[in-house]
């Protein structure tokens, strides 16, 4: 299969990259590709596979990201713990969002999820005793693997690479297994889907609940790689939609797609921030501008996403080798 | 012997009553057919026997066994498949994962779903257009598509709702013929059909609806003429026939 040996590539090249990149501004942009890319496949399988868009999953990054912060300044318990709280909550958070808003179809769900997250920000901004307020919580370090409390950037990016791993595969399972293909009847025609015995309901509530616990996993490492839990961020809609865009961008509904969408937001964020964004520059702001124009010209020639486009540049390009 | 018994199916939208007291049974290896003018409660029954309209009276039974209250999904898996009127591929799936679709209703195994589909495709004649994007077919082809698809799903009755509507002349002899190859197969049908040759050629028996009720039941040549049927198609003109009788 090409596309996962494009993906093994990927991989190996990310892990080598320690071995000769000691710059920690480019290991974390590294991180942070990973890390959004992760998330985004997350997203992805409730949006892409089962066709569940969701505006507000970042309710379910910031609910492993709290869990994170509240167990460690609380009751002193290793984030690992509260990656296992947090994909828990998630799951039962995610599971009763699908479950009520199944007979909602289209941007409905999306408003829905878009709501629950703010309901999450304004709570955890208000409940100043458990969650600290508006303030955020610093997330305790303490060296040690146990406590995530790991100064290296090399470590964090073999680290993240694993997770990211793990979300492939996930993806890759739900390409090929008999559940990826009934989620994906789901997806083109629920009636159809129902009418040929596929149970559509349990298996979108299945694909919001597992995406949910995967978002959540995201959370919880993203927040003692930072260091900082702030409500206002973590539950944004800001970053509901960089999951999105992230697997919208590289191909709605593919394994790899959501890191190549994460890679290429980032890396533009990132650059165009450093070289326009400066303050005093008079240009203060451009970025934006330019990285909103660069996503629109994206969607208006790559509109089932970049990967599924190089895919069709391939062909096009190389007709001889298609023929038999 | 009954494999599908419907029995005083009522369902009603708000005032109107789509389908009143709706009884009949289908013996196994039976071909039914199911006739009446436009809105006269054919699909809404159909719709109601493959689980996805809960009747607001009456009882559904495969079998001997209960499908009224179950899910579409439950009704499928205990044996009863249909088409849609307005056909539903999955537009974006290739011909082969569509039919995939179905067969992985009875298999776990992906692997064996897909030479299943692939022989059953070639049963239906689309065996070429097997890697074919389902969106890139024609209106017969897609018909032979669902087919198979719920062909797949290896039912005991199967729904077929207007196997010949919306495709063009040349292409119903073929889908007949195949409909015909299903039912000497020993498969259970029971077919809505507005093109009155192909329904009186397939059927052994024929149910007519008129009003969201029965109003005849027997054999095709029979029903055809019976008086009630004529004047629903009609009007009442031409059901009291002038001596010599109606043009």
């Amino acid at each position: 299969m090409r596309g996962t040996r494009a993906a093994l590539a990927c991989g190996v090249l990310v892990a080598l990259a320690p071995l000769v990149v000691r710059d920690a501004y480019l290991l974390d942009g590294l991180i942070l590709i990973l890390l959004w890319g992760s998330a985004g496949a997350a997203w992805n399988i409730a949006g892409g596979y089962a066709g569940q868009i969701s505006l507000g999953h970042s309710a379910f990054f910031g609910l492993g990201a709290y869990a994170v912060g509240v167990l460690a300044t609380r009751w002193g318990a290793s984030p690992w713990i509260a990656v296992v709280v947090g994909a828990a909550l998630a799951t039962a958070l995610g599971s009763a969002i699908g479950f009520l808003s199944n007979r909602l179809r289209g941007p409905y769900f999306g408003l829905a999820t878009l709501a629950v997250s703010q309901v999450f920000l304004i709570m955890t901004s208000r409940l100043r005793t458990f969650t600290s307020g508006s303030e955020g919580i610093p997330v305790p370090f303490r060296p040690g693997f146990w406590t995530l409390g790991i100064a290296d950037k090399r470590v964090w990016i073999y680290l993240i690479l694993a997770l990211a791993a793990l979300l492939y595969l996930v993806e890759l399972y739900l390409e090929r297994s008999r559940r990826g293909y009934q989620l994906a009847a789901v997806r083109e025609d629920e009636d159809a889907a129902l009418s040929l015995g596929v149970p559509a309901r349990r298996l979108k509530v299945a694909a919001i609940a597992v995406s949910a616990a995967l978002t959540a996993v995201c959370g919880a490492l993203w927040a003692p790689y930072v260091g900082f839990v702030d409500p206002l961020y973590v539950f944004s809609v800001d970053l509901s939609i960089r999951f999105a865009l992230a697997a919208v961008l590289g191909g709605l509904g593919t394994a790899l797609g959501p890191f190549i969408g994460a890679a290429l937001i980032t890396v533009l964020e990132t650059y165009l921030r450093a070289h326009l964004g400066g303050l005093g520059g008079g240009l203060v702001g451009i970025y934006l501008i330019i990285y909103g124009v660069a996503l629109i010209l994206l969607m208006r020639w790559a509109p089932q996403g970049l990967l599924p486009w190089l895919g069709e540049l391939r062909r096009r390009w190389a007709p001889q080798e298609t023929a038999p | 012997m009954t494999r599908l018994s419907v029995s005083g199916v009522t369902k009603r939208f708000g005032g109107i009553t789509a389908n009143r007291d709706v009884s009949f049974d289908v013996a196994p290896g039976e071909l039914v057919g199911i006739i009446g003018p436009n809105g006269s409660g054919k699909s809404t029954l159909f719709e109601v026997i493959s689980g996805f309209y809960r009747p607001d009276a009456g009882l559904v039974r495969l079998d001997g066994a209960r499908l009224t209250g179950l899910s579409p999904d439950r009704v499928c898996r205990l044996g009863v498949a249909r088409t849609f009127q307005k056909l539903r591929p999955f537009a974006g799936l290739t011909v082969v994962d569509n039919v995939m679709i179905g067969a992985l209703t009875r298999t776990r195994d992906v692997r064996h779903a897909r030479a299943q589909a692939l022989d059953i495709l070639g049963r239906v004649g689309l065996g070429e257009k097997a890697h074919a994007h389902a969106r890139t077919l024609s209106t017969g082809q897609r018909k032979r598509l669902e087919l198979a698809r719920a062909l797949a799903t290896e039912p005991r009755v199967l729904l077929l709702d207007e196997v010949t509507g919306g495709v063009d002349q040349r292409s119903i002899p073929g889908l007949v013929q195949l409909v015909r190859e299903l039912h000497r197969g020993g498969l259970t049908l029971l077919v809505i059909e507005h093109n009155m040759r192909v329904i009186t050629a397939l059927s052994q028996r024929i149910v007519a609806l008129y009003l969201g009720e029965k109003i005849a039941d027997g054999p095709p040549d029979a029903v055809v003429r019976d008086r009630r049927v004529v004047e629903a198609y009609l009007g009442q003109a031409y059901a009291s026939p002038p001596e010599g009788g109606a043009r």
